[in-house]
């Protein structure tokens, strides 16, 4: 059974053009702390990523109050267990003030279908399980762990890396590129919206193999669709994990690049 | 003025066997190398795909192209604002700000920019590389070249426009869009940076990089095109600036005085040690393979020390640090221009704005270490640019 709520706290936003993000409540809340701490359950590894998104969405704000292409933050419990704790996670998020507009409870059979109904343009998630599954129906997929939490809140940072060597069987199915494509879009028109230096989002390339002319190659192919970079890695097959941890994403775009090395 | 060498060969400047560096190589090696890489499993990155995977070793082959890693090899970080020549479009970022500046490179894009003052610095370590590989095809000790400016991605497809149009090979590159390049250099292991900014260099120096402020000479005196030769002060480059601050505060006949009753005790090493030791290590694997009459790369102490008192504690210092210098010039307080204009070095290193502006005056590349007691008396800006 799949319930959608609404926040009453915050203004619903035109789901017509914004960017719906679906987190899962597990990634946003450790509601499973032994102690009780108050009122609220403390903020989860996706606490910054949804400060990151907040921030994004009050500069849009301030240059167009009319704004619609915005960020729609959508609290997601996807198992039984986690429904129970409805309440907890609703106040929870009226006491850290998150701009989460709609709550959505479902159990571990009928998430994926709330997801793909609700028009979910991502969806985040700690458990790779429910990651494998969206992914596998063409949602967008992020996967956190707990390096997410040392994320800055400040700004977005989106990561498009580029792998050249591909494992067969790896890469993303073409209807979850599909949407990672049109994600990247969406964000690149967001982007533009947005001032050049210090801005509360930041578009990353790295090319992790291959040289500059492949790196060249990806700087040509994001602009052709609307994304417009501000930072470029070029590794040429350095190793990767010194420039990733400084590069802390909270979204990673890739063609195969995200896990082990390969 | 005395000119000492410590190797045991004289070698005559200006006779190395001239090379055959074919533009279109790029940096190619003959035939195909395979690549060995090692890959570590990655546990940092928020993954869109679930299930990561033991690491294991892979060998790959890259188009034959051979990319050795960063800390096997002796990496250098150049900006792109000494790699190149940016005036203009400096002068559209002062003056109009960053979004013109921009839009002035994207539509600029297909122009080349030209040299700048680490351009023959670095088609010399290229030109070493190949011999290197002739030498040692697998080894990874190689010099490897990164693009580190906190330029803006836009101006990347310009940058790399421009590589390709001058045949450098540069494959590694990180333009942070502003933000300190101080973490990738540390991430690249980065053995030293090349750049037109004090302040990151500054930076770069506290946290134990070795790095120097490059300026565009008025003229450019030519450079050997087959050997790289690297030119170093002494106090405060080479060893640390204890001396100098003896000199400071108590004049010339203290430093005689402190010199001679310390003559056996070691300097403190200083900023560019390590560099001048990387290189070291790449010119006795010239000489392995005997090539020391042919090595391509030179290495030149130039310092203001004097050969007969306080010189002996400089060589006694290199040696007990087992690094070769191969010409040491003693020029007790002589001026540095001329000299340096006689050895043409690809890059001359010092501490002092003084000597760097005197040796850029004679077509001398030079870089200013902002490193000890000479920086605090030096408070006015170089009017040659950044």
């Amino acid at each position: 059974m799949v319930s959608m709520v609404q926040n009453q706290d915050v203004q619903q936003k035109d789901l017509d053009h914004a960017v719906v993000v679906a987190v899962t409540s597990r990634a946003l809340f450790e509601s499973e702390t032994e102690e009780d701490d108050g009122p609220a359950y403390r903020g989860g590894v996706a606490f910054p990523l949804l400060q990151a998104l907040q921030r994004v969405n009050e500069h849009l704000l301030e240059k167009d109050p009319t704004e619609s292409l915005l960020f729609d933050v959508v609290l997601m419990t996807t198992d039984r267990q986690q429904q129970q704790q409805s309440s907890g996670f609703m106040s929870s998020t009226r006491h850290h003030g998150l701009e989460v507009s709609r709550f959505c409870f479902s159990s571990e059979e009928d998430f994926v279908e709330s997801l793909l109904k609700n028009n979910i343009h991502v969806f985040v998630t700690t458990d790779e399980n429910e990651a494998f599954q969206a992914n596998q129906k063409g949602v967008l997929s992020l996967l956190l762990d707990e390096n997410s939490a040392s994320c800055p809140s400040e700004q977005l940072r989106v990561l498009f890396c580029e792998n050249s060597i591909i494992r067969p069987g790896s890469g993303p199915t073409s209807s979850s590129r599909e949407a990672a494509q049109t994600f990247s879009s969406q964000l690149g028109k967001m982007r533009q919206k947005l001032e050049t230096s210090h801005s509360p989002l930041c578009f990353t390339l790295v090319t992790l193999h291959g040289g500059k002319d492949r790196c060249c190659g990806a700087l040509k192919a994001l602009r052709s669709v609307g994304v417009s970079v501000d930072e470029a890695y070029c590794l040429a097959g350095a190793p990767r994990s010194p420039i990733l941890s400084l590069l802390r994403p909270h979204f990673l775009l890739s063609d195969g690049c995200s896990g082990s090395e390969d | 003025m005395v000119k000492m060498s410590l190797d045991l060969v004289q070698v005559m400047s200006g006779k190395v066997k001239e090379l055959q560096v074919s533009p279109s190589s790029n940096g190619n090696t003959e035939g195909s190398r395979e690549e060995k890489e090692e890959f570590e499993q990655n546990q940092l990155s928020p993954a869109a795909k679930p299930k990561p995977v033991t690491g294991r070793r892979v060998r790959k082959v890259e188009g034959g192209v051979f990319f050795p890693k960063p800390e096997n090899a002796v990496t250098i970080a150049v900006s792109s604002r000494v790699l190149f020549r940016t005036e203009r479009e400096q002068k559209v970022f002062e003056q109009k700000g960053v979004e013109e500046y921009l839009r002035y490179q994207i539509e600029h894009e297909n122009e080349p920019f030209s040299p700048g003052p680490a351009f023959p610095f670095v088609k010399a370590l290229e030109a070493v590389n190949t011999r290197l590989r002739e030498l040692y095809p697998q080894s990874e000790e190689l010099f490897d070249i990164v693009l580190v400016t906190y330029n803006h991605a836009h101006v990347g497809i310009r940058l790399i426009n421009t590589i390709n149009h001058h045949n450098l090979f540069i494959e590694r590159f990180c333009m942070t869009g502003g933000s300190s390049p101080i973490g990738y250099l540390k991430a690249w292991h980065t053995n030293l940076y090349l750049s037109a900014d004090a302040e990151k260099v500054r930076e770069a120096l506290a946290e134990g990089i070795a790095a120097a402020t490059m300026f565009m000479p008025e003229k450019l005196t030519e450079v050997s095109e087959s050997q790289l030769r690297v030119a170093f002060d002494g106090d405060a480059v080479l060893f640390s600036d204890e001396s100098e601050r003896i000199f400071k505060a108590h004049g010339l006949d203290k430093f005689f005085e402190h010199e001679r009753e310390n003559e056996d005790t070691l300097l403190d090493h200083g900023p560019l040690k390590g560099f001048l030791e990387a290189l070291g290590k790449l010119q006795k694997k010239f000489y392995a393979k005997g090539q020391r009459l042919d090595c391509p790369i030179r290495t030149y102490l130039v310092t203001a020390r004097s050969a007969a008192s306080s010189g002996i504690r400089a060589l006694k210092t290199l040696r007990a640090w087992g690094l070769e210098i191969d010409e040491a010039l003693f020029l007790a307080g002589a001026p540095k221009g001329p000299m340096l204009e006689k050895i043409r070095p690809h890059i001359y290193f010092d501490d002092q704005m003084f000597h760097v502006e005197g040796a850029a005056e004679m077509g001398t590349i030079a870089a200013h270490v902002p490193y000890g007691v000479a920086q605090k008396s030096n408070q006015q800006k170089t009017s040659m640019g950044k």
